[in-house]
């Protein structure tokens, strides 16, 4: 026998959107609490150098995770977002101390998109899983910034670090560039058909190309912007310290997705939002501000930032699951009343 | 008496990556002098036994259809602690026992995780790594003290007739693990998760019970290679493990164990292991970086290779202009009726529809 499919409602749509949504509330939630945690520890009081110090290392994390939310989406993941970092991280210090600020500059992004392109293309065409593809093509990216700076050192543009880390008056310009990371963010995942298409394909890969949506050349510019925004961090990041490093990628592996699925994100794609990966990160840097207001060891953060992002998927997958049983039932309920009288 | 064909072992693909090594081992013997000298092969064989033996837990975990990127720290955390209880003259054989039993512990929480709660495997593992940094920090203050205990050293350095020790325990560990695999229900259960997970549940086998104990074995064998790395260096580090995650990949991929679980041997990632220390040593001036670009560019190379060797539909990838080509559209508007149109680049592959 088979069993009448339930025909989707006028509403399906909508209680889709919804759930997409209100994964990304649990960040904004856990967001006010740290900030109030932070302001206690910090004896009632919040300067703004505090929100200086939280947005500024929220910037570059954002900056990645939205890169990695990009590539999730398709189902998806980019292990390589911290060697794309280090290489242009690098590249930006090297050729600045050479004279190239700015060219540095466009270099940088420019390598953080080819980058991109060549793990798309290798994922894509080569078809070799996106976990190995891009565990790998971080270890040759590691490699070439190694060559280029084997060393911490470099320079980096003098305007540089205002427009990455300064303030306007009191406001820190890295509050600016978060507001336009979540606006332009929005635009791109709901407002254009690259986003509306990556989200088709994350839902369902089988469903999309029979929808006509060109598969292959989402997945490709998925990754080439998981590499651009990269790039960007790594620019960033060299605006933050004032100088380059090649290992400054490393901790990104983890961090990103930690921002990633604490935005409440899913894993296993077509659910997500960028805004709730902004979110993510500032909810993140929070953590190592309240941690440092605390006045803890500083060892505890690695324990802390490892635990959160095994909590959070916690959290999502038996949530999820909760959702999935209670949908279930209703469905076997709505069968069960409508079987007779069908039958 | 009819027998199960056992698929999943193929000769060939157990046989390609050892004519690798064969072919990297003529490279070495003809652009490096002293190449197959006793003394070189014993050097060559012990490096590839530390890697070997780390790498059979990813090689489990890897044919369950999971990864295990905790093993860094596991071996570090292993490290640490051996060498800081013999400073605290605990120094003996219950001291290992207790490093060992940690290590599983540390790979039967991940395996609950990733099992019991769902977790993806990448994100229980690699927050795991996280939290045993965070640990080994704590327990080390930054700097990890004492020597390894004197037996450890001995099995990890000596030899006997050119032959180190820890090429003799590698090499029972190779009968062991790969009987186990083949002969036992436990292996069979494992080849069967790795195919199918759902299949595997709804035939009634102990699905969460095998991934758990595939994963604390992982934890075991990422420690008794940290016991072996501290017995190497005489002491522990942080950091001491950093350097084993992509090769304990990288030489199952090598190998030609799928990614994707359910495919392949302990056998291929032994060979994995000789081919990447083969290379290694016949690249003799190889920095921190040429290593680095070595590994991935090994690692794309040999994914590929075999992605097309197994590869169910056979076909040949299209070409990267073709790929190019297809980029010429992407910036047409979103209600544009022609994006509706089925362009030739995305025609569906409604083989591989579940």
């Amino acid at each position: 026998m088979t069993l009448p499919r339930a025909a989707p409602s006028a509403g399906s749509w909508s209680g889709r959107r919804r759930i997409t949504w209100q994964r990304s509330y649990a960040a904004a939630l856990i967001g006010v609490v740290l900030l109030v945690l932070d302001i206690v520890f910090s004896g009632g009081t919040f300067s703004s150098i505090q929100a200086l110090g939280i947005t500024n290392d929220a910037l570059p994390l954002a900056l990645a995770g939205i890169g990695e939310t990009l590539v999730i989406l398709t189902n998806g993941i980019d292990l390589s977002v911290g060697g794309i970092i280090t290489l242009a991280n690098v590249t930006v210090t090297v050729l600045s101390q050479h004279g190239l600020g700015e060219e540095g500059i466009i270099a940088a992004i420019a390598l953080g998109a080819a980058a991109g392109l060549i793990n798309g293309l290798i994922v894509t065409y080569a078809r070799i899983a996106p976990l190995i593809a891009t565990l790998a093509t971080s270890s040759i990216f590691v490699g070439v910034a190694l060559i280029i700076l084997p060393l911490p050192g470099g320079t980096v543009p003098g305007w540089l670090p205002g427009w990455a880390s300064g303030s306007l008056g009191s406001l820190p310009v890295s509050v600016i560039w978060l507001a336009l990371l979540l606006v332009g963010g929005w635009v791109l995942l709901h407002r254009t058909r690259f986003g509306v298409n990556l989200q088709a394909l994350g839902g369902s890969e089988t469903s999309a190309l029979s929808a006509g949506i060109a598969v292959v050349r989402v997945r490709i510019l998925a990754y080439t912007f998981s590499g651009v925004f990269s790039a960007l961090a790594g620019v960033v990041l060299a605006g933050l310290t004032q100088s380059g490093d090649p290992t400054i990628g490393a901790p990104y592996l983890l961090d990103t997705i930690a921002t990633v699925v604490i935005g409440g994100t899913s894993l296993v794609g077509g659910v997500g939002t960028i805004v709730g990966t902004v979110l993510g990160a500032v909810v993140l840097s929070l953590v190592s501000a309240v941690l440092l207001a605390s006045g803890l060891s500083t060892y505890i953060q690695y324990f802390v930032s490892g635990g959160i992002v095994v909590g959070a998927l916690l959290v999502q997958t038996q949530m999820y699951r909760l959702k999935a049983k209670g949908s279930a039932r209703r469905r076997q309920l709505a069968l069960d009343g409508a079987g007779p009288s069908a039958a | 008496m009819t027998r199960i064909r056992r698929s999943y072992v193929r000769p060939v693909e157990v046989g390609i990556p050892y004519v690798l090594v064969a072919l990297a081992l003529l490279y070495g013997a003809a652009t490096v002098p002293r190449f197959l000298s006793s003394r070189e092969l014993g050097s060559m064989s012990q490096t590839a036994a530390y890697i070997g033996i780390i790498a059979i837990g990813q090689t489990l975990v890897i044919l369950i259809g999971g990864i295990d990127l905790s093993i860094p720290y596991a071996i570090n955390l292993a490290a640490i602690l051996l060498t800081g209880w013999q400073a605290a003259n605990l120094a003996g054989a219950p001291d290992l026992a207790i490093v060992l039993l940690i290590g599983i512990g540390i790979g039967a929480v991940n395996g609950i995780g990733v099992a019991i709660f769902d977790v993806p495997p990448l994100v229980m593992t690699l927050g795991m790594n996280s939290v045993l940094e965070g640990v080994a920090l704590l327990y080390s203050n930054g700097s990890p003290i004492g020597n390894s205990p004197g037996f450890v050293s001995t099995l990890a350095t000596g030899e006997v007739a050119g032959i180190p020790y820890v090429v003799m325990v590698w090499a029972g560990l190779i009968a062991i693990v790969s009987c186990v695999l083949v002969f036992t229900r436990f292996g069979r259960y494992i080849y069967s998760i790795g195919a199918s997970r759902r299949a595997s549940s709804l035939s009634g086998l102990p699905v969460r019970r095998t991934i758990v104990a595939a994963y604390a074995l992982s934890g075991l064998s990422a420690a008794f290679g940290g016991v072996l790395l501290a017995g190497y260096s005489g002491q522990a580090y942080l950091g001491m493990g950093d350097n084993y995650l992509l090769p304990s990949i990288a030489v199952v991929v090598i190998g030609g164990t799928s990614i994707l679980g359910g495919k392949g041997s302990y056998v291929q990632t032994v060979a994995g292991a000789l081919l990447i220390t083969v290379i290694d040593s016949s690249l003799i001036t190889l920095g921190q970086s040429g290593q680095d670009i070595l590994y991935g560019s090994v690692i794309l190379f040999m994914a590929y290779f075999f992605q097309l060797a197994t590869s169910r539909e056979g076909r040949v990838p299209r070409s990267v202009t073709g790929g190019l080509r297809a980029f010429s559209g992407w910036l047409q508007p979103v209600h544009s009726p022609k994006g509706r149109v089925t362009s030739p680049t995305s025609e569906p592959r409604l083989e591989r529809a579940r």
